[in-house]
């Protein structure tokens, strides 16, 4: 045994956990120096002085200071529960919380684009819209119904019949003049 | 013999979790000087030492309900103080090193040795506590936990163990190393 092992087992030999082996190495190194065995005393001496300090107590304020902290503690957590009364926000917090819906949502409808489905028709839009037509010369309605009637049903007897390829198809082969 | 000495400090918890707050008030009259030796020995100030303590037990009583009943009250407890104290004199070395210039006379005379006239077996008995205590601040925290836990407050190596939550070999060596440091520190004393 050196002396860093013979250090290591200091409190062990004190306590009386060493193994019996243990125990003979370490007396065997005791007996051999005797500047181990005065060190061994010296740590028996830290530790039973150690032991023999007086207990250290609380002052006589100790409990009446105890108790005002507990008291102000008890104070602070029914205050708590009285003002947690909207799904667990305050008044104010419930308040604030729901302008701020309210602003986000009204915001939201100013950013939605104009269009000209039914969700988003107005009269006065519709007014606007006329507006911006263009001016039309004005002319009879007769007159435009007149114009109007010869329509695509209409069929003029005077007009060439188009429908006669005879003289413009011309196949091969074909000697006709 | 009272009826609340019937309750071991885990029935005196377990009471108080469930509204009992006389099981807390036994607590507190069990462990307040226990803790208050602990975190003296620890931060060597009066003052300092009894607002840990009150903290702990303010803690003891705002967070009942974080025991659970695996580990025993003492060990929950004793967790608890060195937090707190550990905690504090993290904050006292950070005040120090800010204000160090700026300390006044008030702060240095807190540390005087005592002027009352003492008889001579008294007197030495201070001497010799104050040279230990003054041997345990020279300790590096984790040293100096365990061996106050040991030594002082007379806890097992295994409740060591669990409060400072380090292997029980480790405590073992710690406490032993700590028990040299004191021994070399006090030699001159001697």
């Amino acid at each position: 045994m050196d002396r860093y092992q013979f250090e290591d087992l200091i409190s062990d030999f004190i306590e009386n956990k060493l193994s019996m082996t243990q125990r003979k190495d370490f007396e065997t190194y005791l007996d051999e120096n005797p500047e181990a065995m005065q060190q061994l005393d010296s740590v028996k001496q830290v530790i039973a002085s150690m032991k023999s300090m007086p207990e250290v107590s609380t002052s006589t304020d100790f409990m009446k200071n105890l108790n005002k902290r507990i008291a102000a503690e008890k104070e602070a957590q029914s205050v708590v529960k009285t003002t947690r009364s909207f799904a667990g926000y305050t008044p104010l917090m419930a308040s604030l919380s729901a302008v701020v819906v309210v602003a986000v949502v009204l915001l939201g409808l100013e950013f939605i684009p104009e269009t000209n489905n039914q969700a988003t028709f107005s009269p006065t839009m519709a007014e606007q819209q006329v507006d911006d037509l263009p001016i039309l010369p004005t002319q009879p309605n007769d007159d435009i119904l007149a114009e109007n009637e010869d329509d695509s049903t209409h069929v003029d007897e005077d007009m060439p019949n188009t429908t006669d390829f005879k003289d413009r198809i011309q196949l091969v082969g074909d000697r006709r003049p | 013999m009272p009826e609340e000495f019937r309750y071991t400090d885990e029935e005196l918890i377990a009471r108080f979790q469930d509204g009992d707050e006389q099981a807390y008030v036994e607590l507190v009259n069990r462990y307040r000087d226990r803790l208050m030796s602990f975190i003296f020995r620890f931060v060597n100030d009066m003052e300092k030492a009894e607002d840990i303590v009150q903290d702990t037990l303010m803690k003891l009583y705002t967070h009942r309900h974080f025991y659970r009943n695996i580990a025993k009250f003492s060990t929950w407890i004793y967790t608890i103080a060195g937090n707190l104290a550990k905690t504090e004199l993290r904050r006292k070395k950070r005040h120090k090193v800010t204000h160090l210039s700026h300390m006044g006379t008030e702060e240095r005379e807190y540390q005087l040795p005592s002027v009352e006239p003492e008889t001579g077996e008294t007197a030495q008995g201070h001497f010799a506590e104050k040279q230990i205590q003054k041997a345990i601040q020279e300790l590096p925290l984790h040293f100096r936990t365990v061996v106050i836990l040991r030594d002082i407050q007379e806890l097992s190596y295994e409740e060591i163990s669990k409060i400072v939550d380090v292997p029980l070999g480790t405590v073992k060596s710690r406490i032993n190393r700590a028990r040299l440091q004191l021994q070399q520190a006090l030699k001159e004393y001697r």
